[in-house]
């Protein structure tokens, strides 16, 4: 066999701490080595030239690139002896950057490591074989995981360019956090006159099957054939006989039911349709709040229903769906802000979210449109907002940044004067972060033009003095305490990961950090894609996202998705696993290990064996582990050729 | 115990005729241990024999016999070897039939031997409470529980006689001997690092690669498969060397974690006397540990390295 070498100094990032010359003259040392270079960038059209003109000249039959991550460029360099006529798995890469360069600074030892790590590489190449892909059928079809704004515009561009897709929506309705807004930033037009419409395409595209009141059970499968399990949640109401008409909601008894649209600062009825808007225009059932269901009693509902639509008996249903692509678009959940006690831990009636205040100015809110107190009703002439509540804030472990709080803040005061000319806003901020298109310009209007009172200072303590608030804080700028009397507060909650979110990815197996927001594949290059092929991300269940984002990012995941599926069939990764039939003694330790279900056992002349579904199986590589006398082998992954690395550095 | 014998034998020759074949003990070449007994007619019952020298653990003998109906005589530990194969489906329970036995502790030949100088001229073995009695050409000579009995009857659990078809004499209370002697484990943990690879390297220095240790024990499956053997995947190579020898008795040990029960099979197979169970017994208290599981214990468990959980209850790998 003929190994190049070629090392990389990827500009100074290892060449500074790295001799890569040096590096590649010891590997001229190692075994079948023929040719070693260094060169500046391996990766630039002028070094992959390089290597295809280096197999062609020294007939190389191998290459290793030691440079940086192969999530980097593995990729990359197999195209590139695709090109020159090599099969793209003879080739290896040493991690000399994040595993070297970047760690080390000594250059002397860093150079050593270099060396031995491109040492084995020689060896593990040694012993690759020429393996070739298969080919798989895929489904055409996508799942798009939440009915927010992000998800929306996934499953319409996905659906627009003809695909199935199959939207799956946890509350009775799709619409998401901006379906409760009043009006959006930095133009002020009505939230629910921009997402509406889409949201009635979601509910008229004859490609789309909309799961409201569902949640996914279970993911089997792989990219191109997954297979979800849909839990669709009893509505106690028959979807395909209601007609939305709302006749029930009127007639139901139960009226004091607390109002989670609304954010709780409503009541509405046991058996309900969230809002107006809502797609679908169902009624569905609270269960802990209907009578009949809790005390066997009552049913006006079902006397009323024109359609005769009301099941009291309904069960959750379990649908599966075969999909070749996932979409997670499951948006974020509000910061609990309780935990913080001078904001009165959630004791006082009128500190309030910023959630529950853009309720209140809705015209399809529980006040119709008008800012009135909770607790008596009165309209507030003070409010006082409060940002970074939940944001920021390493001691309730909230360290970031929500990003779109300040953008709301400074829309809700301008909403504040525009409802009441009278009132005064206070706003209490660490920092104000406006940096998108007209953002910056749009929070100065509401100091300037609004008169909005902007104080640079964190609130110690809120007190009721006299049926108002005393709102105690400094203003750092000019340092001094400050105390405002204040009708109405309002907390700019932070976002965090929406509720279930962790186990969602444990399902998807996707990663995500330790807030739960899921992680993306490259923080800059791949941010709608993830580490596992045929899922994709939408919205802020990636991170903290305003509208714009969202819908940016919803389109980009359903590009992929679309992209993904554009192909009738995808290449089978050879890089399983793979049981070799002589010696494999049938005990069924593979079989019980494998988190794919990816082996079977078959009878084989009489004796039972271990095989392989291939297209199931992940190269997770745990059935070679368990196999005690080593049958099981995972391609491009043998013992042997772990072995020989591990020989390289230590013999 | 003889009439414990008697017991065994009249249910064996009860259940013989049901049965292809009956592993039990009988007298051997050596007068401190005997040897396996393969009964497959009555007239063999009559050489059973049963008293502290039947150590060896006749359960590895079962899959060979799989599809056959085989009985097996078994003490408590012996017991813990068949569920564990039941437990990976090595043997199918239907198929045998296990004759359990009130066991009061094994004689560890080798250093009965060392005790009495020789092993000729031994005619019976006796346990009783504090001693152990050997009757050596009539005349007994006594000698405490640690210096010639095995190290495991030490931590004896007893025998769990719920598990066995059939049981001979009273039911399973492990003899009570009061303090073990100090462990090779024991004695390695108080090491530093240095320490324990240069014991390591002295032992398997001696090593001479018999393999006796896993074709002695119950749960090497593979056997003609072993991967010591094996060139394709290559794991351990020709040098004579304590490094490759090592490296075997790791392999070892990490096919059994959490599967060995600790029989004691592999020291007591090994020629050179070398303490390789110790490998994995450091095993089995970490799959203690981490998982909170013990092999051999109840036939419908799984052993926790042959089951895949997304979460594991004592790994906080999210808390990392």
């Amino acid at each position: 066999m003929n190994i190049g070498v070629f090392v990389c100094h990827c500009g100074s990032n290892i060449a500074g701490t790295v001799d890569t010359e040096a590096v590649a003259k010891a590997a001229l040392e190692y075994r079948e080595v023929v040719f070693a270079t260094d060169a500046m960038y391996a990766c630039s059209e002028p070094g992959q030239a390089g290597i295809v003109e280096a197999i062609g000249t020294y007939a190389l039959d191998g290459v290793v690139v030691a440079s940086c991550t192969p999530r980097m460029h593995e990729a990359t360099f197999r195209r590139t002896l695709e090109r020159a006529g090599l099969n793209r798995y003879m080739f290896e890469m040493a991690n000399i950057r994040e595993h070297v360069s970047w760690v080390g600074k000594d250059k002397a030892a860093n150079t050593r490591k270099a060396a031995e790590l491109v040492h084995m590489a020689v060896e593990k190449l040694r012993r690759n074989e020429r393996l070739q892909a298969g080919e798989f059928d895929i489904a055409k079809r996508v799942m798009v995981i939440g009915g927010g704004v992000a998800g929306i515009q996934a499953a319409l561009d996905c659906a627009d360019g003809g695909l199935e897709v199959v939207l799956v929506e946890r509350e009775p309705s799709i619409g998401g956090k901006m379906s409760k807004l009043d009006k959006t930033f930095p133009t002020v037009d009505c939230s629910s006159c921009i997402l509406g419409p889409k949201m009635v395409d979601v509910a008229q595209h004859p490609n789309i099957t909309l799961y409201a009141l569902s949640e996914v059970d279970s993911v089997d499968g792989f990219v191109g054939n997954f297979n979800v399990t849909v839990r669709r949640k009893a509505a106690y109401v028959d979807w395909d006989a209601c007609t939305g008409c709302g006749e029930c909601a009127a007639k139901c008894p139960s009226k004091k039911t607390p109002d989670r649209f609304n954010e709780f600062i409503g009541l509405t009825t046991a058996i309900n349709i969230p809002f107006p808007q809502a797609i679908p225009k169902k009624a569905s059932i609270n269960a802990n709040a209907c009578i009949k269901l809790t005390k066997g009693k009552c049913g006006a509902c079902a006397k009323v229903c024109p359609t005769g639509a009301i099941r009291f008996d309904q069960k959750d249903e379990l649908v599966t769906e075969k999909v070749g692509a996932i979409i997670a678009a499951t948006g974020y959940d509000l910061f609990d802000f309780t935990k913080y006690g001078e904001y009165g831990g959630g004791r006082y009636p009128d500190v309030i979210t910023a959630m529950q205040y853009e309720r209140l100015l809705s015209a399809s809110g529980p006040t119709e449109g008008h800012i009135r107190r909770p607790s008596d009703g009165a309209e507030p002439r003070d409010i006082v907002f409060i940002q970074c509540v939940g944001s920021r804030d390493k001691s309730i472990g909230r360290p970031y940044c929500t990003g779109f709080c300040c953008m709301y803040t400074a829309k809700q005061t301008i909403l504040t004067k525009d409802h009441m000319p009278d009132s005064q806003s206070y706003v209490f901020y660490m920092d104000i972060r406006s940096p998108g298109k007209n953002y910056d310009e749009f929070t100065r209007r509401a100091m300037e033009e609004y008169g909005a009172k902007y104080i640079r200072g964190r609130v110690s303590a809120i007190q009721p003095k006299n049926g108002r608030y005393l709102v105690k804080g400094a203003d750092t700028l000019l340092g001094r305490q400050v105390e405002i009397e204040a009708d109405l507060v309002v907390l700019a909650v932070g976002a965090e990961a929406a509720r279930g979110a962790g186990e969602l990815a444990e399902k998807l197996r996707i990663s995500y950090d330790p807030y739960g927001f899921f992680l993306e594949g490259h923080p800059k290059l791949k941010p709608v894609e993830t580490n596992t092929a045929g899922v994709y991300l939408a919205g802020s269940c990636q991170g903290p996202k305003d509208i714009p984002s969202s819908v940016a990012q919803g389109g980009a995941a359903a590009a992929k998705a679309l992209s993904l599926l554009s192909k009738d069939k995808l290449a089978s990764d050879p890089q399983v696993s793979g049981v070799k039939l002589a010696r494999c003694i049938g005990c069924g330790k593979c079989e019980s290990v494998c988190p794919f279900g990816a082996i079977e056992m078959i009878e084989f002349r009489g004796m039972p064996k271990a095989s392989i579904i291939e297209t199931v199986c992940q190269g997770c590589g745990v059935c070679t582990a368990a196999c005690p006398q080593g049958a099981a082998q995972l391609r491009h992954f043998t013992d042997n050729q772990i072995l020989a690395e591990v020989n390289a550095l230590c013999l | 115990m003889a009439s414990s014998l008697d017991e065994l034998k009249t249910a064996i020759r009860k259940a013989l005729p049901g049965l292809d074949v009956v592993i039990a003990w009988t007298a051997g070449p050596d007068a401190l241990s005997h040897a396996p007994l393969f009964i497959t007619e009555e007239a063999d019952v009559a050489r059973i024999e049963w008293d502290p020298r039947c150590s060896q653990n006749l359960a590895g003998y079962l899959p060979g016999l799989r599809g056959k109906k085989a009985g097996i005589v078994a003490k408590g530990c012996d017991v813990r070897s068949i569920v564990e194969l039941l437990q990976e489906k090595l043997i199918d329970r239907e198929d045998v039939v296990i004759f359990g036995l009130d066991c009061q502790g094994a004689v560890d030949a080798r250093s009965a031997r060392a005790a009495l100088g020789s092993s000729r001229g031994v005619r019976d073995v006796a346990i009783d409470g504090a001693s152990v009695c050997f009757s050596v050409n009539g005349e007994p000579r006594f000698f405490s529980p640690g210096e010639v009995l095995q190290s495991k009857c030490f931590g004896c659990a007893g025998a769990d006689a719920g598990l066995c078809d059939h049981f001979a004499g009273e039911r399973g209370l492990p003899p009570q001997f009061g303090n073990p002697p100090e462990s090779t484990l024991e004695r390695l943990e108080a090491m530093d690092m240095e320490e324990r690879l240069r014991f390591w390297e002295t032992q398997m220095s001696r090593c001479i690669r018999c393999y006796a240790c896993r074709s002695a024990c119950p749960l090497c499956v593979c056997q003609d498969h072993c991967a010591a053997q094996s060139r394709e995947p290559h794991w351990v190579d020709q040098t004579d060397h304590p490094r490759e020898k090592l490296m075997f008795q790791a392999i070892h040990a990490l096919h059994t974690a959490g599967r060995c029960t600790e029989c004691g099979e592999c020291e007591r197979a090994c020629p050179m006397g070398l303490p390789v169970m110790t490998l994995k017994r450091a095993l089995n208290r970490r799959i203690k540990d981490v998982f909170d599981y013990q092999a051999g214990i109840d036939p419908n468990q799984t052993p926790p390295l042959f089951e895949f959980r997304e979460v594991e209850t004592n790994i906080k790998e999210r808390e990392w």
